[in-house]
C-alpha cells in the first residue's frame, strides 16, 4: 500500500510540476524556512497559506489521515486533515491507549481500545487538536484541521515547500504547539511572485 | 591615716623600690604576666577565631538545612497539587472553563493539603480561584516565572511570604498551572531555626530590605554587623522567588556577643588563673629573693654598724655563698677590731716600755678625777731623770732606751698601787689614786725615790741614775687634770732648780713664781722687738799704766712699770727661752757700735753666756758686730764663764781658738767660784783671769784670801795670763792688790756702770787714754 501511495505521489508530483510548468506565468512556489529565535530549525511546524481569493478546500492531502499509536507516541505527532475528515487512530502497540481532546475545535474521548484496533473520529471543524492519552501522560499528538489545500509542515531543517500557489498576496500562518503566539499561530502577510518565493519566519518557542 | 599602716608593714618587709628583692619580684612577674598574657591572647583569640569559625560554619549549614527544608516542604506540597493537576476531571474542567468545579476541587485541595492557597494559572494568564492576596503585579510576575519554566519558590501573599509550588496542568499540552501557597509564618521559621546548634533567628526578607552591610554578600560567608554594640552575624541566603519582583532572601542572625560571652567566662577564667599565677609568682619570687637578700641586709647592716664604730657579728648559718661570706665578714670585722685594738694601744702607749703615753695618762687621770671623792687624795708624780742626756750621749741610745725599761719596770714594781706613764724622753708621771686624806704624803715621796736608789744594769753596766721629782695633789693643789699636771710640772722644775736628785711638793708660790717668769717673759720678748734695753760700761782700770784700759758693757732693762731690772732676774730667764740669743747679738752689735767711737785703744769687754756657745751663730754675730761698727778686733774682749766648757769642750775651744785667731781677746769671768778646773786653764790661753768678787771682798777678813790672790795672779803670770779683780770698793783693796801683782781692777771704788752717753766724762775724769800700742801689740803676740 505504500509502494503504491508513494508512486501515486511521484505521478502527481511529476503531473504537478507539469501543470506549473505549463501555468507558468501564474503560479508560485513558496519555500518556507522556520527557525526559532535560537537560530535553530523547527521541526512539524504547520504551515498554511490563504490566498486573497479563497480556494476550495481539498478532499484529502497526499499523506493518509491516520493517526496511529506505535511505541507510546502517537504517528505521525502532527497530521494535517482537511476540514470534515474522518481521522482513523489504529493502535500498533502492545498497550491499550485512550485518547482524548479538550481542544475547542473537537472534543472528545476514546475509551481504551487495544492493539491492532481502530477508532475514528471525524474533524467537522477547522482548528488545531491537541490529542493525549488518558493512561500515558507523555504522549502527545497533534491534528490540524485546515480549511484551505495549502498547508504542509516543516521537515527536519525546518523547510517547507508549496507549489502551486496563486500569485499576490496571501496570508501565511505558522503553527507549533510551542509557538508563543495566540492559538500557537503565527500570520505573516506576503505577496507572492511568479515561480519561486522564500520566505524565512522566525517563530519564537515557548521552553 | 590609713597610709600610714600600710607604710610601716612595707617599711617590716623591707620593701624598698630599689631594693633587690623588690627588682627580682618584678621581673619574674612581668616574665610570667607577658607569658601568661600572651597564653590568654592567644587563647582568647584562639577561641573566638574557633567560635567565629564554628558559628559561621554552622550559619551555613543551617541555610542548607533551611533550603533543603524548604525544598522538602516544597515537593510534599507539589506531590498534593500534582494529584489534583493530573486528574482527568479537574483537567477536563479546565479544559472545558468550568470555574465553579475548579473552585471546588481547589477547595477541596486546601483542604485535604492544609494549605491556605491554592489556585489555577493560566498559560494565557487567567486565574482561577481565591488570588485577592496576590498582588496584581506580583500576578504578572508570577506568570512570567511560570512561563520560564519555574516550579517553586517564594511569592508574597498577603505582604506575607509564602512558600509556592506549581504544578503544570497538561491538556495535554501545558494550559496553566496549579499554584499552592503557604506563608512561612514566624512559628514555622522559629522551628527551623530550632534544628539548629547554635540560637539562630531566621526570617525569609527580600534583598532590599536586609540591613546595609549585609546587602551584596549574599550566599557568601557571614558578614559581622555592630547592632547596638553587639556583634551580629548575617548571612543571608537568596532562596527562589517565584516571581514577585522582590528577591526574597533567608537571613540567619546570630549573635556573635552572646555566643563569645559563654566563651568569655573561659577567658575571664583564664585570666583570673593568671591573675593569681602572677600573684603567686610575686609571692615566691618575693620569698626566694628575701631568702637571699635577707643575709645581704644583715650583712649592710652589720657594716654600717661598725662603720659607726660599734661591734657587730653577722648571724648568718647558711652553707652556701652567702654564708661563707658573713664568716669571712665575721673574720674581717675581728681582724679590723683587733687590728684597731693594736693601733688604739699603740697610740696611746709608749712603743719603748709599753706604759700608757700623755695622752692616755691624761685620759685615765681625767677618768679617775671624775671618780675621786674629796676625802681621798689623787697625786701626780712628775719625774725628769737627771742628766739621761749624758748617758746616751756616751754609751748610745739603744742603751739609753733600756735604761729607761729598766726605770719603768722598777717604777711599776715599786709602786703598784700607781698608774706609770712615760711622758716622753726621759720624763715619766705617776698618778697615785685614792689616798687617804691623813696618808703620809712624803712616805709615798720616799718610796718614790727609793726607786732610784740602785744603779741600773745594763750588760753588766752599772748606770746610777738619778731623778727629780715634782708630786702635786688633788685636789688642794688643782681641781682639774690640766692644772693638776702643769703644777706637777712647776714642782719638778723646782726640784731641778734645787739641785736635782730630789722631791718637790707643789706649793702655790711656785705657780706665783711661774706666773712671774711667764710674763717676765712676755715682757721680755716684747722688750726685744722695742729695743727696751740699754747697755751700761763699768770701766777696768789698769793698775800698772794707772790709767783706763777699757769698759764692761753690762745689759740694763728699762722696764715700763717695774723699772729698772736686774740682769741676775732675767737673764737666766733668756738662757732658759734662748731669747739670750737675739739679746747677746744686740749687746754685742751695741757694745762694739759704742766702743767703735771710743778715743785710743780703750777695750770694751762682752759677756758671752755659754747657751750663746751653743748656738751655731756666735761667731757670725761676733764677724757682724765687728764689720759694723769697725772696731778693731783686739778691742774686743769677750768675757766667758766656765759653764761654757761643759756642753761640748772640744767644740767650745775650737771656737775660742778661733775667735782669737781673729784678734778678740777672751777672758775667763768669775774665776775662783764653780769648778775653776785649772785643766781648763791648761787646755786654752785665755789672756784674761777675771777673779770672783767674793775674793776682793773677803781681803779685809783675812790673809787667806790676799794669798788665793796671789795664787791665781801668781798661777795666771805663769800661764801668761792677765788678772783682774771685780767687785773692788776700798782704797786697801787696791793697795792689796797691786801689791800681789793683780794688772786690773773693776769696781764701784772706781766708777759704778754709766750709760754709755757718760763714758767720754768718764775718760776725761781719768785723765785721758793710754796709747801703748807697743804693748798692747806685745800683748796680742
Amino acid at each position: 500500500m505504500n509502494r503504491t501511495a508513494s508512486i501515486l505521489a511521484l505521478i502527481l508530483a511529476l503531473a504537478a510540476l507539469f501543470a506549473v510548468s505549463a501555468h507558468a506565468g501564474d503560479v508560485a512556489t513558496l519555500k518556507v524556512v522556520v527557525k526559532d529565535n535560537r537560530g535553530l530549525p523547527i521541526q512539524d511546524a504547520v504551515v498554511t497559506v490563504f490566498p486573497a481569493k479563497a480556494a476550495a478546500p481539498p478532499t484529502s492531502f497526499l499523506w493518509p489521515s491516520a493517526m496511529g499509536q506505535k511505541d507510546l507516541s502517537f504517528v505521525p505527532g502532527t497530521l494535517i486533515v482537511p476540514k470534515g475528515t474522518r481521522v482513523a487512530f489504529p493502535n500498533f502497540d502492545r498497550v491499550r491507549h485512550s485518547i482524548y481532546s479538550f481542544s475547542d475545535a473537537a472534543k472528545f474521548e476514546i475509551s481504551l481500545y487495544g492493539r491492532d484496533q481502530t477508532r475514528s473520529q471525524g474533524f467537522p471543524i477547522a482548528g488545531n487538536v491537541a490529542l493525549g492519552c488518558n493512561i500515558h501522560d507523555q504522549m502527545r499528538g497533534y491534528i490540524k484541521v485546515v480549511d484551505t489545500p495549502y498547508a504542509a509542515k516543516t521537515d527536519r531543517e525546518g523547510r517547507v515547500v508549496l507549489d502551486g500557489l496563486p500569485t499576490g498576496a496571501v496570508e501565511v500562518r505558522i503553527w507549533h504547539p510551542a509557538a508563543m503566539a495566540s492559538k500557537n499561530e503565527a500570520d505573516h502577510d506576503t505577496v507572492l511572485g511568479a515561480g519561486l518565493n522564500s520566505r524565512a519566519v522566525v517563530l519564537p518557542l515557548r521552553r | 591615716m590609713t597610709g600610714m599602716p600600710l607604710l610601716h608593714k612595707l617599711q617590716r618587709l623591707n620593701w624598698r623600690p630599689g631594693s633587690l628583692g623588690t627588682r627580682i619580684a618584678f621581673v619574674y612577674a612581668l616574665l610570667f604576666a607577658c607569658a601568661f598574657g600572651a597564653l590568654v591572647l592567644i587563647a582568647a583569640g584562639g577561641l573566638t577565631l574557633y567560635a567565629e569559625r564554628s558559628i559561621s560554619r554552622e550559619m551555613a549549614a543551617n541555610a542548607d538545612v533551611f533550603e533543603e527544608v524548604l525544598k522538602l516542604r516544597g515537593n510534599e506540597r507539589m506531590a498534593q497539587a500534582d494529584v489534583l493537576s493530573g486528574d482527568f476531571g479537574f483537567r477536563k474542567a479546565v479544559a472545558l472553563g468550568d470555574i465553579p468545579t475548579i473552585e471546588s476541587a481547589l477547595d477541596s485541595l486546601k483542604t485535604r493539603a492544609n494549605v491556605p492557597y491554592a489556585f489555577v494559572v493560566g498559560v494565557d494568564g487567567r486565574f482561577i480561584g481565591k488570588v485577592s492576596d496576590l498582588r496584581p503585579a506580583d500576578r504578572r510576575g508570577l506568570v512570567a516565572a511560570l512561563d520560564a519554566g519555574q516550579t517553586g519558590g517564594i511569592i508574597t501573599l498577603a505582604d506575607k511570604s509564602a512558600g509556592a509550588v506549581a504544578a503544570p496542568i497538561k491538556l495535554p499540552d501545558l494550559a496553566g498551572w496549579l499554584v499552592l501557597g503557604e506563608p512561612l509564618s514566624e512559628k514555622g521559621l522559629a522551628n527551623l531555626a530550632r534544628l539548629s546548634a547554635i540560637p539562630l533567628e531566621s526570617r525569609i526578607t527580600s534583598l532590599e530590605r536586609l540591613p546595609r552591610a549585609v546587602r551584596g554578600t549574599t550566599g557568601s560567608a557571614p558578614v559581622e554587623v555592630k547592632e547596638n554594640g553587639e556583634r551580629i552575624l548575617y548571612r543571608a541566603n537568596p532562596v527562589a522567588s517565584l516571581g514577585g519582583d522582590s528577591k526574597p532572601v533567608l537571613l540567619l542572625r546570630h549573635s556573635l556577643t552572646q555566643a563569645l560571652a559563654q566563651h568569655r567566662s573561659i577567658i575571664w577564667k583564664l585570666a583570673l588563673l593568671g591573675l593569681l599565677g602572677i600573684a603567686a609568682t610575686i609571692a615566691l619570687s618575693w620569698i626566694i629573693a628575701r631568702s637571699i637578700t635577707r643575709p645581704i641586709a644583715t650583712l649592710s647592716k652589720a657594716a654600717k654598724r661598725v662603720s659607726e664604730g660599734h661591734h657587730a657579728v653577722v648571724d648568718v648559718r647558711s652553707n652556701d655563698e652567702v654564708g661563707r661570706l658573713a664568716t669571712s665578714f665575721n673574720r674581717m670585722i675581728d681582724a679590723i677590731e683587733e687590728r684597731e685594738q693594736r693601733i688604739t694601744h699603740i697610740a696611746l702607749h709608749d712603743i719603748l716600755t709599753d706604759l700608757p703615753n700623755r695622752k692616755l695618762f691624761a685620759e685615765q687621770l681625767e677618768a679617775t678625777l671624775a671618780r675621786a671623792c674629796d676625802e681621798r687624795h689623787v697625786a701626780i708624780c712628775y719625774l725628769d731623770l737627771d742628766n739621761f742626756k749624758a748617758i746616751n750621749d756616751t754609751v748610745g741610745n739603744p742603751i739609753g732606751d733600756q735604761v729607761l725599761k729598766q726605770v719603768a719596770q722598777r717604777l711599776t714594781a715599786f709602786m703598784p698601787e700607781a698608774t706609770v706613764s712615760r711622758q716622753g724622753g726621759d720624763e715619766f708621771a705617776l698618778m697615785i689614786p685614792d689616798i687617804a686624806a691623813d696618808d703620809d704624803m712624803l712616805g709615798h715621796a720616799d718610796r718614790l725615790f727609793r726607786c732610784f736608789e740602785k744603779p741600773f744594769v745594763v750588760d753588766g753596766q752599772n748606770f746610777p741614775v738619778q731623778s727629780s721629782i715634782g708630786i702635786a695633789f688633788w685636789p688642794h693643789d688643782g681641781r682639774d687634770a690640766e692644772t693638776l699636771l702643769k703644777n706637777a710640772d712647776l714642782a719638778l722644775y723646782r726640784a731641778k732648780q734645787e739641785g736635782k736628785a730630789g722631791y718637790q711638793f707643789f706649793e702655790q708660790s711656785m705657780d706665783d713664781a711661774a706666773r712671774r717668769r711667764r710674763q717676765l717673759e712676755m715682757d721680755l720678748r716684747k722688750a726685744i722687738s722695742e729695743g727696751a734695753f740699754e747697755l751700761y760700761f763699768q770701766p777696768l782700770y789698769s793698775l800698772e799704766k794707772e790709767q783706763l784700759s777699757g769698759f764692761e758693757a753690762l745689759l740694763r732693762w728699762q722696764h715700763p712699770e717695774r723699772g729698772m731690772v736686774s740682769p741676775v732676774e732675767f737673764i737666766p730667764l733668756a738662757e732658759e727661752t734662748g731669747l739670750i740669743i737675739p739679746i747677746g747679738e744686740w749687746v754685742m752689735r751695741e757694745a762694739c757700735r759704742q766702743a767703735a767711737h771710743w778715743p785710743g785703744e780703750l777695750r770694751v769687754a762682752v759677756n758671752v753666756s755659754s747657751v750663746q756657745f751653743k748656738s751655731t751663730n756666735l761667731q757670725n754675730a761676733i764677724l757682724q758686730a765687728l764689720s759694723q761698727s769697725g772696731l778693731a778686733p783686739n778691742r774686743l774682749e769677750i768675757e766667758i764663764t766656765e759653764s761654757v766648757f761643759i756642753a761640748d769642750i772640744d767644740e767650745t775651744l775650737g771656737l775660742l781658738h778661733k775667735l782669737r785667731s781673729l784678734g778678740i781677746r777672751i777672758a775667763l769671768d768669775d774665776f775662783g767660784t764653780g769648778y775653776s778646773s785649772l785643766s781648763y786653764l791648761r787646755s786654752f790661753p785665755f789672756d784674761k783671769i777675771k777673779i770672783d768678787r767674793s775674793f776682793v771682798t773677803d781681803l779685809a777678813s783675812g790673809p787667806g784670801a790676799s794669798a788665793i790672790i796671789r795664787a791665781i795672779v801668781t798661777l795666771a803670770g805663769a800661764l801668761g795670763m792677765e788678772t783682774l779683780a771685780e767687785g773692788v770698793e776700798q782704797e786697801e783693796q787696791i793697795a792689796t792688790l797691786r801689791q800681789e801683782g793683780c794688772q786690773h781692777v773693776q769696781g764701784y771704788w772706781f766708777s759704778r756702770p754709766v750709760p754709755g752717753a757718760q763714758v767720754p766724762a768718764l775718760i776725761a775724769q781719768f785723765g785721758g787714754v793710754a796709747v801703748d800700742r807697743e804693748d798692747d801689740r806685745a800683748e796680742a803676740a
